[in-house]
């Protein structure tokens, strides 16, 4: 059943890569259908889904190479279920608001399907090797939609989230091979290295470049100069993919790898992260005020977001670490939202610059809907209660407050810069009068506001009814701190 | 035991039974082509094609032999051997394809380049077996004698000829600096020419001659490092690359490499098993140089021929890992690694020439925009180039991570770390093709692809070099997802080889044992093979 999860966008993307589609339709059509089907296989592992036991379910094994130790053994447990019914959802999102006339259609969605199936099988890796293959699996598809369907300067910030994510991966691997080889294993299965039992020197050896690596993904500042590059280049889909999804990968390993096996060296150094999650999270925060480019402010916004989770993750109780993979899903489904809605307006408009856009919100002449959603969206960005960023936003700072004081108020200073950047960018684009030459915008497709409606709906019902997303991982948030 | 049976024991002339049908089909090759003339040139090829697959399948049949040496023990016909044999066997197969269209539409004799490049396999396949210094220097000479001739082949270019030259002078001092080397390993050794005897005698060296036995060592590395293009006995590789014809390169980069790393073990591993940590040290300098310099200076080449030479150097050096790493495990990953980059190597090269073939150029830049014109191509050269850079899933990103792998579990970390940083390097200049031909906008094609022709598999010559294209990227694309046959195979020979096994167990033991067990080897093979 799981492995449905990694097939089905494999073959689709197979099928779209091979099959002839001389009008670019029919790709289209098997990129969303693959999107549903995995989505519908999604909802029924929720139905089936033990929320009351920790540890891996509908676990399925294939022995693979054996002489590598490497196993094709795939899992989900609390941990990586949420992350992976939003790769799911955010895979349809970005298929969805693909543009239909987009050149090279077979290409572009073969590649899409491809990082979208290396994104799933990253969550699901049970095995340490199996988990570094599909990381390193989504980087080329991203490499070439980054690079072929992005802006001017796509060619450069291609190349740039290339290697950085290259050196990522190769700092992930070496920490892999190195616990392998300390423990000395016989294999790279995750369950069974968790019960390692290192001198705290080595695993603090291991740790290091495991946590550099991530952090390179996550990213975490002074680690994060791809990630403006490459939001700003790549075309709107691929950006709501890009932070929605593919930042999570460094997340999830954070937990999963960082916090999971190496608990015992993880509380050594963990004061030193929370400070560099306050730093990033100032750092990111104040970087958006000076943004001119809507979508460089959304970007710099992911990173002081994505510095919470990591600030949650130090802390290491059991509340915070549970609501590390709320504020995974929470960013997720805003950040995707922010994207999808400044990508609206550049299409509209031809701009994103700060500066020349003037009071969209129109009722008449300008996009009045877009402006409407953009506002809630940056509510919920800034954590207003009702919404979804509210809940795990409080719930991380809550967790953390009692052990790191310091860094906690410094990300809590981040949290209201977000309402200051948000709300200029929103009072110039939406607020005023509209200026002349924006005033013969096309009009917005309900098409075009559907997913937009939608990932509103689940951030506003999650911000209500926060335990529906809670209630996956609370046991394996306990269970990954107790080693259980 | 009658003196016939007992003759023929030691001879074991069914060893070299491969060998023997290669030699075979040379001559036939030859004759044919002096009796029927030029019309023959239609199917020569896969006649030696054919006597190629027959060799490889007799290497089949000859496998798991008990009795290992043949011609009084100057010729070894151990699984490790084997496996090499194999590996140039195949890697000429699959070269034969590519150059018959090449060498026709350069005008020259076809049947006259088969039959040197096939000398050059039989040289290269009884270097992979070769055990005495003499069976060892005349291989060497055989392959690197016909490699200057098919370098030189294209006559008329004034760039093939300065290859030819270049490669001539330089590979004949590197072979008199090897071959002084052997003389003093003759000298040293009291007259011994076999090298199970050359390492018994060598063990018992008394300190007076570690001068000359290190100044022998030297030497001999340095007539290895140059035939697999190691750093710092690499400067022949680019020119020699740019000038040739492509095929000759391929078959260079992967037929005559995988014989010199043939040689680097069974000559390193058993003559100077003594000598273990020196030698480990002189080649942890050659990967290091190899891989650094290698990689790095591939990412400056606007040649497409000039950046697959450096990144083969480079290729080279993460090789060199697995050997040093000296366990099983190092010379199964080594042989896995060969035997993949066998495909994906030869792979692009195919694309190369086919690029070359229809535009007439090897420019990087003019690749530009190549998908519009050419799908399958570019999709192969994708291929191909992101397995040589290492990305999952190719073929590539296994053999790597089993090199790296075992060179960990060796302790080799330092060289471990490099490689992988290294390989980060190495993904920039091969994606920078990819990206050449994969990204550009129409607008942005190069004045060449506009012009391209149009796709026709039907002229002569065309139809193998699709074969061997698609045969490398399915290969290619799925040796790494199911490899454990391939693996299998690989640490079968590596297992079932009894010298790699004291050499192991040499290694690890401490010096007073050392003597013991390098003298009582001669003995102990025989029973180890039973």
């Amino acid at each position: 059943m799981l492995s449905a999860l990694i097939l089905i966008p494999l073959i689709g993307s197979a099928l779209v890569g091979f099959l002839p589609d001389k009008e670019g339709k029919s790709s289209r059509i098997i990129a969303l259908f693959s999107a549903i089907a995995t989505l519908v296989i999604n909802c029924y592992l929720g139905l089936h889904f033990n929320t009351e036991i920790s540890g891996f379910q509908f676990s399925e094994y294939l022995p693979w190479i054996e002489w590598l130790g490497l196993d094709y053994s795939i899992g989900i447990d609390g941990l990586s279920f949420p992350l992976v019914c939003l790769n799911s959802l955010l895979t349809l999102i970005a298929i969805i608001i693909t543009d239909r006339s987009i050149s090279r259609p077979r290409f572009y969605y073969a590649m899409l399907l491809l990082l979208s199936s290396g994104a799933a099988g990253a969550f699901l890796a049970k095995d340490l090797l199996l988990f570094f293959l599909f990381y390193e699996l989504e980087i080329v598809p991203l490499y070439f939609l980054i690079a072929i369907w992005g802006g001017e300067r796509r060619g450069y910030a291609a190349m740039k989230f290339l290697l950085y994510t290259a050196v990522s991966g190769i700092l992930v691997l070496a920490s892999f091979l190195g616990l392998v080889w300390l423990t000395g294993a016989d294999s790279f299965a995750y369950e069974a290295l968790r019960s390692q039992t290192l001198p705290i020197g080595s695993q603090l050896l291991l740790l290091a470049p495991l946590v550099v690596g991530v952090f390179i993904k996550i990213p975490i500042f002074p680690f994060h100069t791809w990630l403006p590059d490459a939001h700003v280049e790549a075309s709107t889909p691929i950006s709501v993919l890009l932070a929605g999804v593919l930042l999570k990968l460094g997340t999830y390993a954070l937990l999963r790898f960082g916090l999971g096996l190496y608990l015992r060296a993880w509380v050594e150094i963990a004061p030193w992260m929370a400070l560099l999650a306050g730093i990033s999270a100032l750092y990111g925060a104040s970087c958006a005020i000076a943004q001119k480019d809507m979508k460089k402010v959304v970007a710099y916004s992911s990173i002081a977001h994505m510095a919470y989770i990591l600030l949650g993750a130090s802390a290491t109780t059991r509340l915070s670490v549970t609501a590390c993979v709320f504020q995974m899903v929470s960013h997720g489904l805003i950040s995707a939202l922010l994207f999808l809605l400044v990508g609206v307006v550049y299409k509209k408009t031809g701009t994103r610059d700060v500066d020349s856009l003037r009071g969209l919100l129109n009722p008449e002449k300008g996009l009045p809907v877009t402006g409407g959603l953009m506002i809630l969206g940056v509510m919920a960005s800034s954590g207003l209660p009702g919404m979804v960023g509210f809940i795990s936003e409080f719930l991380i700072f809550r967790g953390a407050f009692p052990i790191y004081p310091i860094p906690t108020l410094l990300c809590l200073v981040g949290t209201g810069l977000t309402a200051v950047y948000f709300l200029l960018v929103v009072n110039k684009v939406f607020f005023g009068r509209l200026t002349d030459g924006l005033s013969s915008l096309p009009p917005v497709k309900w098409i075009e506001h559907t997913p937009a409606f939608a990932l509103l709906f689940l951030i506003i019902t999650f911000g209500i009814q926060p335990a529906w997303v809670i209630q996956w991982s609370e046991v394996q948030a306990t269970a990954l701190l107790t080693g259980g | 035991m009658d003196f016939s049976s007992n003759v023929a024991s030691q001879l074991n002339a069914g060893a070299i039974l491969p060998e023997g049908i290669v030699i075979i089909t040379l001559m036939l090759v030859l004759i044919i082509d002096l009796i029927v003339g030029r019309s023959s040139a239609r199917w020569l090829p896969y006649l030696a094609i054919a006597g190629l697959v027959a060799a490889v399948v007799s290497l089949g049949l000859i496998c798991d032999s008990p009795n290992t040496d043949a011609f009084l023990g100057s010729f070894s016909n151990d699984n490790l051997g084997i496996i090499f044999r194999g590996i140039v066997a195949v890697s000429t197969i699959l070269t034969i394809p590519m150059s018959i269209r090449y060498v026709q539409q350069s005008g020259t004799s076809l049947a006259e380049f088969i039959s040197i490049m096939l000398t050059a396999t039989v040289g290269g396949m009884f270097l992979c077996g070769a055990n005495d210094l003499v069976t060892v220097f005349i291989s060497l000479e055989m392959l690197s004698i016909s490699s200057y001739l098919m370098t030189g082949y294209m006559k008329r270019d004034p760039r093939s000829n300065e290859a030819a030259l270049k490669y001539l002078l330089i590979g004949a001092s590197s072979s008199a600096i090897f071959l002084y080397g052997v003389s003093l390993l003759y000298g040293l050794s009291g007259g011994e020419t076999n090298l199970t005897a050359i390492a018994a005698k060598l063990a018992n060296l008394g300190s007076n001659e570690s001068l000359g036995l290190a100044i022998s060592l030297v030497f001999v590395i340095a007539g290895i490092a140059f035939k697999i293009s190691a750093v710092p006995f690499h400067q022949w590789t680019p020119d020699v690359y740019e000038g040739s014809p492509t095929p000759v390169v391929a078959f260079l980069s992967v037929g005559s490499k995988t014989a010199g790393f043939a040689l680097a073990i069974r000559l390193l591993v058993s003559a100077f098993g003594s000598v273990t940590e020196e030698w480990n040290f002189i080649f942890t300098a050659l990967a290091i140089l190899s891989m650094v310099l290698g990689n790095v200076v591939a990412l400056a080449q606007t040649s497409m021929k000039r950046m697959l030479a450096y990144s083969s150097i480079a290729q080279a050096g993460f090789v060199i890992i697995g050997f040093i790493a000296g366990t099983d495990a190092g010379y199964s990953s080594m042989i896995f690694y060969l035997l993949i980059y066998l495909f994906m190597n030869l792979g692009a090269f195919t694309c190369v020439i086919l690029f070359s073939l229809r535009t007439g150029t090897d420019q990087i830049a003019e690749y530009a925009g190549l998908y519009q014109k050419d799908p399958l191509l570019t999709l192969c050269l994708s291929i191909c180039l992101l397995s040589l850079g290492g990305i999952p899933p190719m073929a590539g990103f296994f053999g790597k991570i089993y090199l790296f792998w075992a060179g960990w579990q060796a302790g080799i970390y330092g060289l471990v770390l490099l490689g992988l940083i290294t390989s980060v390097i190495s993904i920039y200049y091969y994606i920078r093709v990819v990206k050449m031909m994969v990204v550009k906008e129409p607008n942005e094609m190069s004045d060449v692809v506009k012009n391209y022709p149009a796709i026709r598999w039907n002229l002569p010559g065309m139809r193998p070099l699709q074969v061997g294209m698609i045969l490398s990227l399915i290969v290619t694309s799925l040796a790494g997802i199911f490899s454990n046959p391939l693996f299998t195979l690989a640490n079968d020979s590596v297992v079932s080889t009894p010298f790699l096994h004291s050499a192991v167990v040499t290694q690890k033991a401490s010096p007073e044992t050392i003597q013991v067990l390098t003298t009582s080897i001669q003995p102990e093979l025989d029973i180890v093979t039973e």
